[in-house]
C-alpha cells in the first residue's frame, strides 16, 4: 500500500464504494433466507404452539436438555473439532434414520404385506443368483445362450408360464411365477419374522463390515448377530412398548440400528472423535429425565398440532381432527414411483450425453432443449400428465403411477442436468488410464465413471426429489384427490399428497381452524421430510467432496 | 490358505446359522388366509364436482366411515375433489373416470350428451339447499338491495364504475366486485337468477376478480369498504363477523336476510337454489356406492351434518322421500 500511495499520479482511492458493494452483496445473500425463515418460525410457532407449555416445562427441559447438551458441545468442542462434528452428525443421523423408518413403516403396515415383500425378494433373488451363475461360466457359454438363459430366469421367476404375454393371448397360466408362489403359500412365517429376516441380515451384514471392520472374525460375528438380535428385538419387545411387531421391525432396523451401529463403528475405531458421543447421549437421556420429570411434576407440554394424532390420522371435517397419514404415504409412494422411473432414466441420458454423444449440431440442440425444459412451469408439466396419460392413454386420473410419471418427466430435466455434473467432474486422467489399460468404453464407464460419480448423482436426484414432493400444479390437474381418507392400496389407486392436502385444507374449507391449525401443522411436516431427505443428499455431497 | 479355511469355517457357521434362523422361522408359521374378514363393505368411491357441494360431500364420506351415525364403514375409501360442476361433468364424470358428481345447478343437455356419448348415465338426486350470499364490507352503510339493482351491478351490459351509478343514494366510490369464476356453478346459478330475471337476458360482466376460492372472495371484500362479492351460504356462515351479508328484496316483497330459515321457508328469493349430487347409474351397481348414496339422502335431513357442520338447509322430509324412490328405482335397475 504504502509504495503504491507514492506514485505519481495515484491519488487516495475511496473504499466506500467496495464496503457498500460488498454488504450490498451480503443483503442480496441473506434476503431469501430471511424471508423464508421468518415464515418457517412463524408457521412452526402456530403449528407447535409453545407458548401454550407451562413455564416450569420449558424451565424443566432447558434444565435437563439445553443446558447439558450446551456443556457437551462445548467439552467435545474443546477436544476436537472432528469429535464435535461427528456429535452433531450423529444427532442428525438419529433423527433422519427415525423418520426414515417410520416412513418405511407406514409402507409395510398399509401397503406391501410381508409376504409379498418376501415373495418380491425371492423373486428377484432367484434369478439375480442364476444370472450370477451363468456370468461366473463366461467362457464356457455363448454370450446368447447367458442372455436368453438370465432373461428366462427372471421372466418365469416374476410372471410364470405364460404370463402377461399368454394371458393377452388368452393362455391360462400353467406354471405359476415364483412371486405368485410364495405370495399364495398358505402357510408363511409369521409377518414379523419375514420382516426381520429380510431386513436384518444386510443390515447385519453392513453393520459388522462398518464396525468390526478389519478386525478378525470373531468381532464381525458378534456385531452382526447383536445387529440381529437388535431387530429380533424390535419384533419381539415391541408390543410390550405399545408397537406392532412389523413396526416394530422395520423401525429397529431401519431407524435404530443404522445409527447404532455408527456410534459403535465410531467409538471402536476413530478414538480422537469418541468424545463426541457425548453430545447425542446428553440429548438422548436429558430428553428422557425431562420427559419423565414433567410428566411426575405435571408440567404440561404445548398443545402442539403436529402431534401422534395428526401423522396418524385421516382429514376430518373439524379442523382439530384433521390428519395428515394419507398425505404423507402418498407423498413416499410418489416419491418411489418418482425415483424408479426417472433416476434410470436421467442417468442414461447424461451417461450418453457426457460419455458417448457426438460433439455436433444434433446433440447441441437437445442439449440447450434439457436446459430449456428445466425451466418448463410445472402446471405445463401436470397438462402434459393429463393430455398424455388420461386422455390418450386412458389411465384412470390422480393415481400412484400417474402422478409419480408426470412429476418423474417434470424433474427429469433436473436429474439429466445434475447426473451430467457428476459425469464431468470425474477426472479425464482416471479414463485415460483406464483406456491405457486396454479397457473397452463400457468397461470404463461401468468400472471407473459411474462408480466415481455415483454420490454425486445421487446427490443431484435427491435434491430433484426434493422439487417433486413439492409439487402441487401437476397433482391438480392429473386429477390428484382433494381428499382421501386411507393410503393407497397399489400403484393403480389414486393417492393423496402433502403439498396437495395443504393446499386443500387452505383453499376448500371455510373455518379458520384449517387455515391456523392443520395448514401450518402439515407445512411443518412438509417442510420436515424435505430437510430430511436434502440432509441426506448434503452428508453424500461433503463425502463426495472430501474423498476427491 | 488360512484364508480359506476360514471361508469354509464361515459358510459353515453360515449355514447352521440359516438352519437356526429357518427353524425359528417354521416354528413362527402361521396359517396366511386369516385376512379381510371383517365382512363389512370395502372399495374405493371417487367424487368430483361443484366447491359448494365440495364440504357436505366430504363431511357425509366422513360419517359414511365412522359409527357416529349409523353403521360404520372404515373400509371405503373416498377420492373427493373439487373441479367446479362443470369441470367435474366435463372433465371426469362424464368419461367415466368418477362415480359421482356434485353439481351446485342442474346438468346440462349437452353435458347430457357427453356423459350418454359414455354410456354414462347420471342419476339426478337433490342433496340440499343452499343461499347465494352477496356480501359487503362490514363499514358499508348498505344493508339492503334489489334484484333490479343487483343486476345492474353485476351485468356486462351498464358496468357501473360507481355505487352512485347505480343507486343515487350509495356513495360515490368506485365499485370493487369478488365472485366465483366461470367454471363455478355459483357462477352459472348467479346469472340465471339474476341477470336472467327481468325482460332482458344480461351477461355477466367480466372485469371483477373471478376465483374457484370462497375464502379470496371474503378476504378482498373484508379489505376493501366499497367491494362487493357472492358466494355459498355455507362459507358465509362460518365467516359472519367478517363481511356483511345484503337483504334481498325481490320485486315489490321486503327485503330478506339470508339464513337457514328463510332459504328453507322460501321467502329468500331469488337466490336460494338446491344443490345435487349425480351418481352414475352404472356405479351404483356396486354395493358400496349404492349404500353410500343411500346413507347421504338418509341423512340429508339431518340438522347437525347439514345446517350446522356444513350450512346448508337440509332437505324436506317430502323431499327426501321423493329423492330417495329416484334412487332406489335407479339402484334396482342398475342392479339387474
Amino acid at each position: 500500500m504504502a509504495t503504491n500511495n507514492e506514485i505519481e499520479g495515484f491519488g487516495r482511492v475511496s473504499r466506500t464504494i467496495g464496503t457498500v458493494f460488498r454488504y450490498l452483496l451480503l443483503a442480496a445473500t441473506l434476503v431469501g433466507l430471511v424471508f423464508v425463515t421468518i415464515l418457517l418460525v412463524y408457521v412452526a410457532k402456530d403449528a407447535v404452539q409453545p407458548l401454550t407449555a407451562d413455564p416450569a416445562w420449558h424451565l424443566t427441559f432447558f434444565l435437563t436438555l439445553v443446558v447439558p447438551t450446551l456443556a457437551a458441545g462445548a467439552y467435545a468442542y474443546r477436544e476436537s473439532v472432528e469429535a464435535l462434528r461427528t456429535g452433531v452428525f450423529s444427532v442428525g443421523f438419529v433423527v433422519v434414520a427415525l423418520m426414515f423408518s417410520g416412513g418405511a413403516a407406514m409402507i409395510f403396515v398399509d401397503i406391501v404385506e410381508p409376504l409379498t415383500w418376501l415373495a418380491f425378494l425371492l423373486a428377484l433373488a432367484v434369478p439375480t443368483a442364476v444370472t450370477a451363475a451363468v456370468v461366473s461360466y463366461d467362457h464356457r457359454v455363448p454370450f446368447a445362450a447367458q442372455f436368453l438363459a438370465t432373461v428366462a430366469a427372471f421372466y418365469l421367476s416374476l410372471f410364470g408360464i405364460p404370463g402377461p404375454l399368454g394371458s393377452l393371448a388368452g393362455v391360462p397360466t400353467l406354471v405359476p411365477s415364483l412371486f405368485d408362489f410364495v405370495a399364495g403359500l398358505p402357510l408363511a412365517p409369521a409377518p414379523w419374522l419375514m420382516m426381520a429376516g429380510t431386513l436384518g441380515p444386510p443390515v447385519a451384514y453392513v453393520g459388522s463390515q462398518y464396525v468390526a471392520g478389519d478386525r478378525d472374525r470373531r468381532a464381525h460375528v458378534l456385531t452382526g448377530a447383536a445387529v440381529l438380535a437388535l431387530v429380533l428385538a424390535g419384533g419381539a419387545l415391541g408390543p410390550f412398548a405399545g408397537v406392532d411387531p412389523v413396526p416394530g421391525v422395520v423401525v429397529a432396523a431401519i431407524g435404530l440400528a443404522p445409527p447404532l451401529v455408527y456410534t459403535a463403528g465410531t467409538a471402536a475405531n476413530r478414538p480422537t472423535e469418541r468424545t463426541g458421543l457425548v453430545v447425542p447421549a446428553t440429548i438422548v437421556v436429558g430428553s428422557l429425565v425431562g420427559a419423565a420429570a414433567t410428566d411426575a411434576l405435571g408440567f404440561a407440554g404445548p398443545q402442539s398440532w403436529v402431534d401422534w394424532a395428526f401423522l396418524t390420522g385421516s382429514h376430518s371435517s373439524t379442523a382439530a381432527e384433521a390428519g395428515f397419514y394419507p398425505a404423507i404415504g402418498g407423498s413416499i409412494l410418489l416419491m418411489l414411483t418418482v425415483a424408479v422411473l426417472a433416476f434410470p432414466v436421467g442417468i442414461g441420458a447424461a451417461v450418453y450425453l457426457e460419455e458417448y454423444a457426438p460433439d455436433n449440431r444434433f446433440t447441441r440442440i437437445i442439449d440447450v432443449n434439457i436446459s430449456n425444459l428445466a425451466g418448463v412451469p410445472s402446471v405445463v408439466y401436470g397438462l402434459l400428465g393429463l393430455g398424455l396419460f388420461v386422455t390418450y392413454l386412458n389411465q384412470p386420473p390422480g393415481t400412484v403411477l400417474l402422478g409419480g410419471a408426470t412429476l418423474g418427466l417434470l424433474i427429469l430435466p433436473i436429474v439429466i442436468i445434475s447426473a451430467r455434473e457428476a459425469v464431468r467432474a470425474v477426472p479425464e486422467d482416471m479414463r485415460a488410464a483406464s483406456y491405457g489399460m486396454g479397457a473397452t468404453k463400457w468397461q470404463t464407464v461401468k468400472n471407473v465413471v459411474l462408480p466415481r460419480s455415483f454420490s454425486g448423482i445421487l446427490t443431484g436426484t435427491i435434491l430433484a426429489l426434493g422439487r417433486a414432493i413439492g409439487e402441487t400444479a401437476p397433482l391438480i390437474m392429473i386429477g390428484a384427490p382433494n381428499v382421501k381418507y386411507s393410503l393407497p392400496a397399489g400403484l393403480s389407486e389414486a393417492a393423496s399428497a402433502m403439498p396437495l392436502q395443504v393446499y386443500a385444507w387452505s383453499s376448500l374449507y371455510a373455518s379458520d381452524g384449517f387455515y391456523e391449525q392443520a395448514v401450518p401443522a402439515g407445512v411443518v411436516v412438509l417442510v420436515a421430510i424435505l430437510l430430511a431427505m436434502n440432509s441426506i443428499a448434503i452428508v453424500l455431497r461433503n463425502k463426495y467432496q472430501s474423498t476427491e | 490358505m488360512t484364508r480359506n479355511e476360514s471361508a469354509v469355517s464361515s459358510r459353515r457357521k453360515f449355514l447352521t446359522g440359516l438352519g437356526a434362523v429357518g427353524a425359528a422361522a417354521v416354528a413362527g408359521c402361521q396359517s396366511t388366509g386369516d385376512s379381510g374378514g371383517s365382512g363389512g363393505l370395502s372399495g374405493s368411491i371417487d367424487i368430483a364436482g361443484s366447491s359448494t357441494v365440495f364440504p357436505l360431500a366430504t363431511a357425509m364420506s366422513e360419517a359414511f366411515r365412522g359409527d357416529d351415525v349409523g353403521e360404520a364403514h372404515p373400509n371405503v375409501d373416498f377420492n373427493i375433489q373439487s373441479t367446479g360442476s362443470g369441470g367435474g361433468f366435463a372433465n371426469h364424470f362424464c368419461p367415466g373416470n368418477t362415480d359421482f358428481n356434485n353439481a351446485s345447478r342442474p346438468i346440462r343437455e349437452q353435458e347430457r350428451q357427453q356423459c350418454a356419448s359414455n354410456d354414462v348415465e347420471p342419476v339426478e338426486l337433490t342433496v340440499a339447499t343452499d343461499a347465494v350470499t352477496v356480501i359487503v364490507n362490514n363499514d358499508l352503510d348498505i344493508d339492503s338491495i334489489t334484484v333490479e339493482e343487483l343486476a345492474t351491478i353485476w351485468s356486462a351490459e351498464s358496468q357501473p364504475e360507481q355505487w352512485s351509478d347505480v343507486n343515487s343514494d350509495w356513495p360515490d366510490e368506485p365499485l370493487e366486485l369478488y365472485g366465483p369464476s366461470d367454471a363455478s356453478g355459483t357462477y352459472d346459478y348467479f346469472i340465471e337468477s339474476v341477470l336472467h330475471s327481468g325482460d332482458e337476458e344480461l351477461s355477466h360482466r367480466q372485469d371483477y376478480s373471478g376465483t374457484e376460492q370462497d375464502r379470496t372472495i371474503i378476504q378482498g371484500v373484508e379489505g376493501s369498504q366499497y367491494a362487493m362479492g357472492y358466494m355459498g351460504y355455507a362459507y358465509y356462515s362460518t365467516n359472519q363477523d367478517r363481511v356483511k351479508a345484503l337483504a334481498i328484496q325481490d320485486g315489490d316483497g321486503e327485503p330478506v336476510e339470508p339464513s337457514l330459515e328463510t332459504a328453507r321457508s322460501g321467502e329468500y328469493t331469488p337466490l336460494s337454489r338446491p344443490l345435487f349430487t349425480y351418481p352414475a347409474k352404472s356405479s351404483l351397481a356396486e354395493e358400496h356406492i349404492a349404500e353410500f348414496a343411500r346413507f347421504w339422502l338418509e341423512n340429508a335431513t339431518s340438522e347437525q351434518l347439514v345446517a350446522e357442520d356444513v350450512g346448508y338447509v337440509p332437505l324436506s322430509e317430502e323431499v327426501q322421500q321423493e329423492q330417495l324412490d329416484a334412487l332406489e328405482t335407479a339402484i334396482e335397475e342398475a342392479q339387474s
